[in-house]
């Protein structure tokens, strides 16, 4: 019996100093989170959630076109991580992807083409005009060089530069989010899903 | 082989095709007529001690502002893989329905050089496989390389010049 | 699809066309080919090039000559100092001007860290296309730190117009050299890991090996040259057969292969990432002291300190900044060893401070027929190794 018995008898209340430190531990819980309720939900507009998720999930499609197409790249890179803004997936069809990074030189040749493909990103989609050529024709005041791809696509941001960094087209996308989130449950988001 | 010494072989061998030569700055150059190039061509390239097996390049000059005869010139370089040497060939081409035979049967290379030739210059390059338009899109008008050929039809947009307003920027539509 | 007389549709060729279009993640810039299949098998691949045409050839005929230098920077945008260095050679062939030791070897570490920062491009996005992802995130990793050495010497990561007529932009500074001997101890040991990814790796080779092959007599027909003609057998570096800038100071070797497969066209371009960088570090260890660019002031600006005193240096500086250089009328081409082939400009001037006509020569450009020749009878698969195998610029090829 004896050490048995003892045995059981320090097993059974351990068990019921759990049991009691259980229950006190709940009440302490209970007693926390009484008053709130209203921490743990959040009242918003349905449009500014909306923005919320397509600014922080952009998704860009490739439209490199010449040399800042290469710091676009390495905008998607390890040192300027673009992944941490949510524009990781560079989609190579239009169709999946909702903002155009114009990055280089558009010429006459290749106008029609950003048109096309601008026709084809399905609605709600952005353009950011990455540089100076194709902000403004850049260097380049020819026959041969569109003159500003906002004479063909419009245009939300434009991003100057020769090239410019990534560091300046990630402000550029930084900018483009905020301004989604401007826009974000007003009449001008709710255009542009047409 | 040095420069002299191509320029006097070519000289030697072909005389009556070659108009002149010429040694700029230690290269090797000689002036041909369009109709006399193919032969100097073959020459140059299945002789055995010039052996230009290589071309480099062909290049459209528009010597309009010169104001000289021929109005055109296309230049030719050409290398030798084994020797090591170099040559530049120049031809004349008059203003009136320019032209030059093509050497694209003995170097491949050149068949994308001699069409930019012609949508550039409107050089017409007799023999060749695709005389059309290359770089420019296909229903361009004009050649823009010629001199008479405006750089562009737009005035600059933007001056530092204050008291400067461009008619574009005057009349563009306010953006989105 | 046409149709017949009863108005039903019928085929008009066994052949499905396939566009490649200009806008495709892995044609390397605004590159269409027009592919006919056979299945997945390639028939004939028709390219068409000019969606990047920007007329500076056009534009360089209005400007003066140090005003063309930035224009060249955007023709090749991968290697801006070669064509840089082109066009400055081809000038001062005119000019007839003598390039200090020191401004020469600078010329050449700027060239080779170009280099060096092309071929790494070349291998991330070529590896990329064929499925290797880490490679491309390692490559610009170290191309990071040369666009890095680009920004401390010139401001600028890529377009650094660092070389100019007469000699370079700046001197040497103290941190530049150092972060450039910082570079070159770090560089071999990820070479090395770039090949311990591919080069021996089974899925590259059954990629690679054998396919889109130039023998040496197609190589040297199609005007191809740097690697890729190297990979095929024919030793022509123009480092080597025309020196210019005091290579044939530096002890190097010119990697060539004889399969002119897409695998050798890779090898040599690993190899020739190494072979730069002992040119590197041989250049920067026997750095010259003197000017670092021509004391002739009727080419380059006067030290500025000289402004004070000397009435010449004065009216120099005025005439070089408004006027610019004036060039002896004639024609030239220097051609050099671009990190793509054999780059250089034909100028003509006609006496006058703006060029009569400036052409660049193009690898690229040249490469295109020979590429489109050899994708025939290959998977289509393989049409995207070999866009990438032979390292297309589209800025210079549509100039």
């Amino acid at each position: 019996m004896g050490l048995i018995d003892q045995a059981a008898e320090a097993f059974e209340t351990e068990v019921n100093n759990l049991k009691l430190n259980v229950k006190d531990a709940v009440e302490a819980l209970d007693r926390e989170y009484a008053g709130s309720l209203y921490d743990t939900i959040l009242t918003t507009k349905l449009g500014k959630v909306v923005g919320w998720a397509q600014k922080n999930a952009l998704w860009p499609a490739t439209f490199g076109l010449a040399c800042c197409a290469i710091e676009m790249m390495a905008m998607a890179n390890s040192r300027w991580d673009a992944a941490r803004f949510g524009a990781e997936v560079f989609r190579a069809s239009p169709r999946q992807a909702d903002l155009m990074i114009v990055s280089g030189r558009v010429s006459q040749k290749m106008a029609p083409i950003l048109k096309q493909i601008y026709d084809q990103m399905p609605e709600p989609k952005w353009v950011i005009s990455m540089g100076a050529c194709a902000s403004c024709g850049g260097v380049f005041n020819n026959y041969s060089i569109v003159q500003g791809v906002d004479r063909v696509v419009p245009v939300d941001v434009y991003v100057p530069g020769c090239p410019p960094g990534p560091e300046a087209l990630l402000y550029g996308v930084i900018k483009l989010q905020e301004k989604i989130m401007m826009e974000a449950g007003t009449d001008k988001a709710k255009k542009r899903v047409a | 082989m040095t420069s002299e010494e191509i320029v006097e072989k070519v000289k030697a061998a072909l005389a009556d095709a070659i108009q002149d030569t010429d040694l700029p700055q230690g290269d090797a150059v000689i002036f041909v007529a369009p109709d006399s190039w193919p032969a100097v061509a073959k020459f140059l390239k299945n002789d055995a001690d010039l052996q230009f097996d290589y071309f480099s390049d062909v290049r459209g000059v528009d010597y309009l502002l010169e104001e000289r005869e021929p109005r055109f010139e296309a230049v030719y370089q050409l290398y030798s893989i084994d020797h090591q040497h170099s040559i530049r060939v120049r031809v004349g081409i008059d203003e009136d329905n320019p032209s030059v035979p093509t050497v694209s049967d003995l170097w491949k290379g050149a068949l994308y050089p001699e069409q930019e030739l012609f949508d550039m210059f409107g050089i017409n390059v007799e023999g060749h496989p695709t005389m059309e338009r290359l770089i420019m899109p296909k229903d361009w008008e004009g050649f823009p390389l010629r001199k008479d050929y405006p750089l562009t039809t737009e005035a600059v947009t933007f001056s530092y010049n204050r008291d400067f307003k461009s008619d574009l920027v005057k009349s563009k539509p306010p953006t989105r | 699809m046409s149709v017949t007389e009863q108005g039903l549709l019928q085929r008009d060729k066994d052949t499905m066309t396939l566009n490649m279009g200009p806008q495709h993640p892995s044609t390397h810039g605004v590159f269409r080919v027009i592919l006919e299949m056979d299945g997945e098998v390639v028939k004939t691949a028709e390219p068409e090039i000019g969606y990047l045409h920007t007329g500076i050839e056009k534009n360089c005929e209005n400007k003066r000559y140090v005003h063309v230098i930035p224009m060249t920077d955007r023709l090749d945008y991968l290697n801006p100092p070669g064509n840089n260095l082109a066009f400055c050679l081809s000038t001062e062939k005119l000019l007839g001007v003598e390039i200090p030791d020191r401004a020469n070897a600078l010329r050449v570490i700027m060239c080779e860290l170009s280099r060096i920062a092309s071929h790494l491009v070349w291998l991330g996005t070529h590896a990329l296309d064929i499925g290797a992802m880490t490679v491309f995130l390692y490559c610009w990793r170290e191309r990071e730190m040369v666009l890095d050495l680009n920004e401390e010497i010139s401001g600028v990561r890529m377009m650094t117009s660092y070389i100019r007529i007469g000699g370079v932009a700046k001197d040497a500074t103290r941190p530049w050299l150092d972060g450039i001997r910082d570079f070159i101890e770090y560089f071999p040991a990820k070479v090395d890991e770039y090949e311990r990814l591919l080069t021996n790796n089974p899925i590259w080779i059954d990629r690679t090996e054998g396919i889109g092959a130039f023998t040496r007599e197609e190589a040297i027909n199609w005007s191809l040259s740097g690697p890729a003609l190297r990979a095929s057998g024919v030793n022509w570096d123009i480092r080597k057969t025309h020196p210019y800038s005091g290579y044939d100071k530096y002890d190097f070797d010119v990697p060539v292969y004889n399969n002119g497969d897409i695998y050798d066209r890779y090898r040599v371009r690993v190899e020739e990432m190494r072979q730069s960088r002992i040119i590197i570090k041989q250049a920067l260890e026997s750095l010259p002291d003197g000017p670092y660019k021509t004391p002739d002031n009727k080419v380059s600006l006067p030290p500025r300190e000289t402004l004070h005193t000397s009435m010449e240096a004065l009216i120099h500086h005025f005439k070089l900044v408004s006027e610019g250089i004036s060039v002896p009328a004639g024609e030239t081409y220097v051609p050099i060893e671009g990190a793509r082939g054999e780059v250089g400009f034909y100028i003509v001037s006609d006496g006058t401070n703006v060029p009569a006509r400036v052409k660049l020569r193009a690898p690229s450009f040249m490469a295109i027929p020979g590429m489109c020749k050899i994708m025939e009878g290959c998977y289509i698969a393989d049409v995207v190794g070999i866009i990438g195998s032979i390292d297309i610029v589209m800025g210079e090829v549509d100039r």
